[in-house]
């Protein structure tokens, strides 16, 4: 086994240079009353090499589902339904079962989960369960990933004998949320997921969360991708950004691009939406209108019509494929702005 | 008119990290409250701005101090004239998930409270079922489509609203909301805080808004006042619109250098400054200024007396540093990057 996966770090499964992971074509469904239920359609998307790559969406389009299918780890009533996730010198994950998955995930790809304290055992000291993930990875010197995490918890100006003694209950959120990002860098993962890891937190332990991910991400050229709600996360971190809606991507592009010349009218909203601390504040208008859950997303037609300001009559039956912007950098899929600049 | 007169609170601490030192949740907080007015209080994560609103609600006993109700100190009254003085007060929580029992219709949960008031007014029946229709329109819900619902059938927008309707079923002239849209997607924050600015200005409520993101209580009240805790203790007061142009004290220039800038439509502010260190609360800074530990500009005198709230700006301003300097931290928009 370990034979096997030694040669496949050196191929590149037909990736280019740039791609560190290629999703195409996925669909997750989840099984809900006997029926089949969308989370996921036909997301395709290119995660760049040693770059953060922002998923943004709100509540139900799918950003945590797409965290999930990318470790191959959407659980029942969820399934992966259709699609390749394809990663340098991995190779493509939805077909991997059982062990083979247990081996990458954790090591090669990890994951920092929302609310770090529910993903960790509260009956046992934090660093014991740092030597339990060393072992479960048969590493040879488990004591090695304490001293790891130690010079993780001082980088994160934590007090690493404090924080590896303690059970979580004795952490702050923003300790603990550290700790969370300790667990997810310790192995030194090539690729590194992040499930809205800032959302609980007060803006002074956020900025230095960001802060502490901005600096290790650029020391190790870590590839990461963060999911998350918030337009701000995401212009203080992310390189370029993925707008997801209703399970499908909506648009793409880098993040100051996105910011400052957004196509897709969802985009725009979101941008508008955001409580600003300058500025008339007259200006920000709420996004209207509440997300489609799983059961009432259209089957046809653009996905955010219902909400949309710009709503043509074609919006309602033929879905707007991708239009590419800026050297192929920006795309994204809507008609009103197709028609607007043709 | 509310008056809260130097409260403290004391939880005594048993072990764990903070050791068997009692934690000082508030110490000595007074503020003043005008009717229909609006005020936001701000802070990290336990410097005591949750403690101070349960204990405006009357959830919470203050260790000393007292609350004073349009005239009228709580403590000269009985257990049960202050219970029907608390009403006036209603708490919205962070949590809209944790605020609805999973297991009742919603239009349940609304008519339960509605039915004691109209016992109280002596109303009928059919006066219950109008009135909760009008407080969710009053919300932006639509009554028809919701009240045969269960809350999982809402959105967390949605369900905030509807726990702002079940709050404003007693009438009361105070909404605390405690983190009201921290749990909701930023793209349905605004519509919350509007809707509270709107509840303020249409039916006179006074609206004490409790958060960590100073932008937020912009949009609830960009006339209100701003009230910032450290520690349990006041460190600067002022309108909202002065506290962001010209924070004065270094814990509020903290709290604002630390909002997200959206670099390519903002540029940072000139003097943003993030301290590297975590609040403490195992420090014990009796005797010196509370925040000396994280601040750049303390010095000897700082750790040795404790700096006094001051009034400046003729009255409409107040502050506790020695050293005090307004410091431009927020964000800049650069120009012509708008939408």
């Amino acid at each position: 086994m370990s034979a096997k996966l030694t040669d496949r770090s050196q191929q590149d499964f037909g990736l280019s240079p740039e791609v560190a992971c290629q999703v195409r074509d996925l669909n997750v469904t989840y099984r809900v009353d006997g029926r089949e239920l969308s989370a996921l359609r036909e997301v395709s998307l290119d995660i760049r090499q040693g770059q953060i790559t922002a998923v943004i969406g709100e509540s139900g389009s799918g950003k945590s589902t797409l965290a999930l299918a990318l470790m191959n780890a959407v659980s029942s009533p969820g399934r992966i339904a259709s699609g390749r996730v394809t990663y340098r010198g991995l190779g493509e994950v939805t077909g991997m079962r059982g062990e083979e998955l247990r081996r990458i995930r954790g090591k090669a790809i990890s994951m920092v989960f929302q609310a770090s304290q529910n993903s960790m055992n509260p009956l046992t000291r934090i660093g014991a369960q740092l030597l339990d993930l060393a072992r479960s990875h048969d590493l040879p010197n488990p004591r090695a990933v304490l001293r790891e995490a130690g010079d993780l918890a001082s980088r994160m100006s934590l007090d690493a004998d404090r924080v590896l003694t303690s059970y979580q209950h004795q952490l702050s959120g923003g300790m603990r949320q550290r700790v969370g990002i300790i667990f997810g860098l310790v192995l030194k993962p090539e690729i590194l997921l992040m499930d809205e890891p800032t959302t609980a937190l007060d803006v002074l332990s956020q900025s230095s969360v960001l802060e502490i991910v901005r600096s290790i991400q650029r020391e190790r050229q870590l590839t990461t991708v963060l999911i998350t709600h918030d337009m701000g996360v995401v212009a203080e971190l992310a390189d370029r950004v993925v707008v997801l809606y209703a399970g499908r991507v909506v648009e793409e592009a880098s993040t100051a691009e996105l910011l400052r010349h957004p196509r897709h009218p969802y985009t725009r909203s979101l941008i508008q939406a955001i409580p600003r601390l300058t500025g008339d504040p007259g200006d920000a208008k709420a996004l209207e209108g509440q997300p489609p859950s799983l059961a009432s997303v259209p089957n046809q037609g653009c996905v955010f019509r219902e909400r949309c300001p710009y709503r043509m009559d074609v919006c309602e039956t033929i879905l707007p494929s991708f239009r590419f912007d800026g050297d192929g950098e920006h795309r994204f899929a809507c008609h009103y702005e197709e028609a607007r600049h043709d | 008119m509310i008056e809260v007169k130097e409260i403290t609170k004391i939880y005594a601490a048993t072990g764990g990290m903070l050791g068997q030192k009692p934690v000082k949740a508030l110490r000595g907080v007074s503020l003043t409250l005008a009717d229909g007015e609006a005020i936001s209080l701000i802070g990290e994560s336990g410097c005591g701005k949750t403690t101070l609103g349960r204990i405006i609600a009357g959830l919470e006993a203050s260790t000393s101090g007292d609350l004073v109700f349009d005239g009228t100190a709580l403590s000269t009254l009985s257990p049960r004239e202050r219970h029907a003085k608390f009403q006036q007060v209603q708490l919205i929580q962070q949590d809209p998930y944790g605020a609805l029992n999973p297991a009742r219709p919603l239009g349940e949960a609304l008519a339960d409270p509605l039915r004691l008031q109209a016992k109280r007014l002596g109303k009928d029946a059919s006066w219950v079922q109008m009135r909760a229709k009008e407080l969710l329109q009053l919300v932006g819900l639509d009554p028809a489509n919701t009240l045969y619902k269960y809350p999982h059938n809402l959105s967390g927008g949605q369900r905030q609203r509807f726990v702002i309707a079940r709050a404003l079923t007693v009438e009361p002239k105070v909404l605390i909301a405690d983190e009201a849209v921290s749990m909701i997607d930023v793209s349905l924050r605004l519509g919350i805080l509007s809707l509270l600015s709107d509840l303020r200005s249409r039916l006179g409520i006074s609206v004490v808004f409790i958060t960590h993101d100073v932008a937020a209580a912009r949009y609830v009240a960009p006339k209100g006042m701003v009230c910032v805790i450290y520690r349990g203790e006041i460190v600067e007061y002022g309108a909202t619109d002065a506290i962001i142009a010209s924070p004065i004290h270094p814990y509020t220039q903290a709290l604002l250098s630390a909002m997200p800038v959206l670099r390519g439509l903002e540029e940072p502010g000139p003097d943003r400054y993030i301290p590297a260190q975590d609040l403490d609360l195992r420090l014990d800074d009796e005797g010196g200024c509370l925040f000396r530990a994280r601040c750049r500009f303390a010095t000897d005198r700082c750790a040795q007396e404790h700096p006094p709230l001051v009034t400046v700006d003729e009255g409409r301003r107040l502050h506790s540093c020695f050293y005090p300097e307004a410091r431009h931290v927020v964000a800049v928009p650069i120009e012509g990057a708008s939408l």
